[in-house]
């Protein structure tokens, strides 16, 4: 069984070298912003776009990421189902073979997608690269999208997560602020509601038609971590060769990425799953972008409202305004994207908890506007907007995504030092020109759940 | 599924196999499921998992056809008439239809199988 080509080139070299790959000792001492190891070189092979940083170890990870999320997709649903039939059936292989292949050499596959994009991701040990790079390539270019798995699978799993986002209030409401501020493309929902009719889209074929757009070389950005640069272009270089430069058109392609406009407004829809409100403004587009500004994440950590440290509120300025509150859980975000970003304080617990938590919130940012602030809490939220900004671009979960999306968007990737040096910068007066803009313009409040509770927009003293 | 067969035996030797087809026309006419409006395909016996499973993964348009000649050759069956000619099966449309789903699965099946008792040798 295991003489198939695929498996047979790379399995006795990774199988040989596996127990010599723990005596590798050659690990970096502690990282600092300035580490080279932690920057990406950024080169093309075979036309496809490659970030790598090379940290020495025995394992390695490598990304791929296509342009292809929520507000690219030309029909409800295809950018989940999508993300699904990654690593299901090939042309040369079974989803089951796949699977089995991934567990003998040791390692995780897995995709997931956001507003922007699908990522597909593979983790190995480190002299696994050939394999993983064959199956990577092999998803892209040549899944099978049979109809019986898209039955039997993937709208099953679709179904099952349209439940899980509507059993959780909160997640409910920042995707309904997201409609609200930029109706469609980045307002498309990450998962289609339970309501959402998005079977009569869906086939097979569509799919297939979609994904070759999808996967198409000027589509797709590679990002790897810890192979060697020389060997993970060689690598790319051989087998993404027969990737289409780009998609054929068809009815099922791309929807051109028209750039975002904030809207605003508001939304309540009645649930009996739970309480949230989701108040959000415009925010900062992603690093690297003309609408980045560091001063809407340093706001959101000033605002913050979900504790750093355990048995303590600790100084963000909701967790205190709402401390009263037991029954109400805060938390503010600043979500970024390719071209714009949304600034989100979303509250969730016990209906009249939310309704009276909500206000306090609201005018806590009032009071920010005003310049009510402590310098001492400005320059706690800066260095904490730094720890989490730096943590994001070091952390493999979220760092890949953000660099392959930066090199997709034609900016440049995720450089730490950068990062820094512009949180660093930020002023008191800059903090509190954002909050005071978030006041004078138009907010997108969503609320979901018991509605006889929950304040309207105009309650909270917001413009909507 | 497979009851032991000559088919591939003959198929692989063209003269054998024009030799034989007239034979096979002639046989698989007399069978007689042609003329109650069957296709080869609708006589499989569906108690099985597998064969269940392909069922169900025939497209809409498919299936709903095989449940229709079922239920004709039924009725035919029971009243003990036969269809009119231009209502039978002519051999051009009696084509496969549910056996290449089959055999998908019963690849399937094997495969899982031969990966469950695989030996890895370590080198």
């Amino acid at each position: 069984m295991l003489s198939r080509s695929s498996l047979s080139r790379n399995a006795p070299r990774a199988l040989q070298k596996q127990c010599s790959a723990a005596g590798i000792n050659s690990r970096r001492s502690l990282a600092s912003a300035a580490t080279p190891g932690l920057q990406y070189d950024v080169t093309e092979a075979a036309g496809v776009k490659l970030a790598n940083r090379e940290i020495a170890g025995p394992t390695a990870t490598l990304a791929l990421v296509a342009k292809a999320g929520p507000r690219y997709q030309p029909f409800p649903g295809f950018s989940d189902a999508l993300e699904q039939f990654a690593f299901k059936s090939t042309l040369k292989r079974s989803a089951l073979r796949i699977n089995r292949e991934v567990e003998l050499l040791g390692g995780e596959v897995s995709s997931t997608h956001s507003r922007e994009n699908v990522v597909l991701k593979a983790k190995f040990l480190s002299n696994d690269l050939p394999y993983f790079a064959e199956l990577l390539a092999e998803v892209a270019s040549q899944s099978k999208f049979a109809a019986h798995e898209l039955n039997e699978v993937v709208i099953k799993h679709l179904k099952l997560r349209q439940q899980a986002l509507a059993a959780s209030p909160e997640q409910q409401a920042v995707d309904a602020a997201h409609v609200l501020a930029f109706h469609r493309g980045l307002g498309e929902s990450i998962t289609p509601s339970t309501t959402t009719p998005f079977e009569k889209y869906l086939s097979a074929e569509a799919l297939a038609e979609f994904a070759q757009q999808a996967y198409a070389k000027s589509n797709i950005a590679l990002v790897g971590s810890g192979s060697n640069s020389a060997d993970l272009s060689k690598w790319v270089g051989q087998f993404f060769k027969e990737l289409p430069s780009s998609g054929s058109s068809g009815q099922y392609q791309l929807h051109p990425g028209t750039t975002s406009k904030y809207h605003g407004g508001e939304q309540r829809i009645s649930s009996k799953a739970g309480n949230a409100v989701a108040i959000a403004f415009p925010g900062s587009a992603a690093f690297g972008t003309s609408g980045y500004k560091p001063e809407a994440s340093v706001l959101a950590a000033l605002l913050g409202g979900e504790t750093t440290i355990k048995w303590t509120p600790g100084f963000s300025l909701l967790a205190q305004a709402t401390q009263g509150f037991s029954q109400a859980r805060v938390s503010t975000k600043s979500h970024t994207y390719s071209d714009a970003g949304l600034f989100t304080i979303s509250l969730s617990g016990k209906a009249d908890h939310v309704a009276s938590a909500s206000k306090n919130a609201v005018d806590a940012l009032k009071k920010v506007a005003a310049g009510e602030v402590a310098s001492e809490d400005i320059k706690k939220a800066v260095a904490l907007a730094k720890f989490r900004a730096l943590e994001s671009a070091q952390n493999l979960e979220t760092g890949l995504e953000a660099t392959g999306s930066a090199l997709l968007s034609g900016g440049k990737p995720y450089q730490i030092g950068e990062i820094a040096q512009s949180i660093d910068a930020v002023t008191e007066a800059q903090v509190t020109d954002v909050a005071k803009n978030f006041l004078s313009g138009k907010a997108s409040v969503a609320s979901v759940g018991d509605l006889f509770q929950l304040p309207y927009g105009e309650d909270l003293g917001l413009t909507v | 599924m497979s009851a032991p067969s000559l088919t591939s035996y003959i198929v692989k030797r063209p003269w054998l196999k024009r030799w034989m087809m007239p034979i096979a026309n002639w046989y698989t006419d007399a069978a007689g499921y042609r003329r109650l409006g069957l296709k080869a395909d609708d006589l499989i016996p569906e108690e099985s998992e597998v064969v269940q499973t392909a069922i169900k993964r025939l497209p809409p348009k498919e299936a709903y056809d095989r449940v229709f000649r079922i239920r004709r050759a039924f009725q035919c069956s029971v009243s003990h008439t036969l269809l009119p000619a231009n209502e039978q099966t002519k051999a051009a449309d009696d084509v496969e239809y549910l056996s290449p789903i089959i055999r998908e699965i019963e690849k399937e099946q094997k495969e899982r199988a031969d990966l469950d008792s695989l030996v890895v040798k370590r080198r």
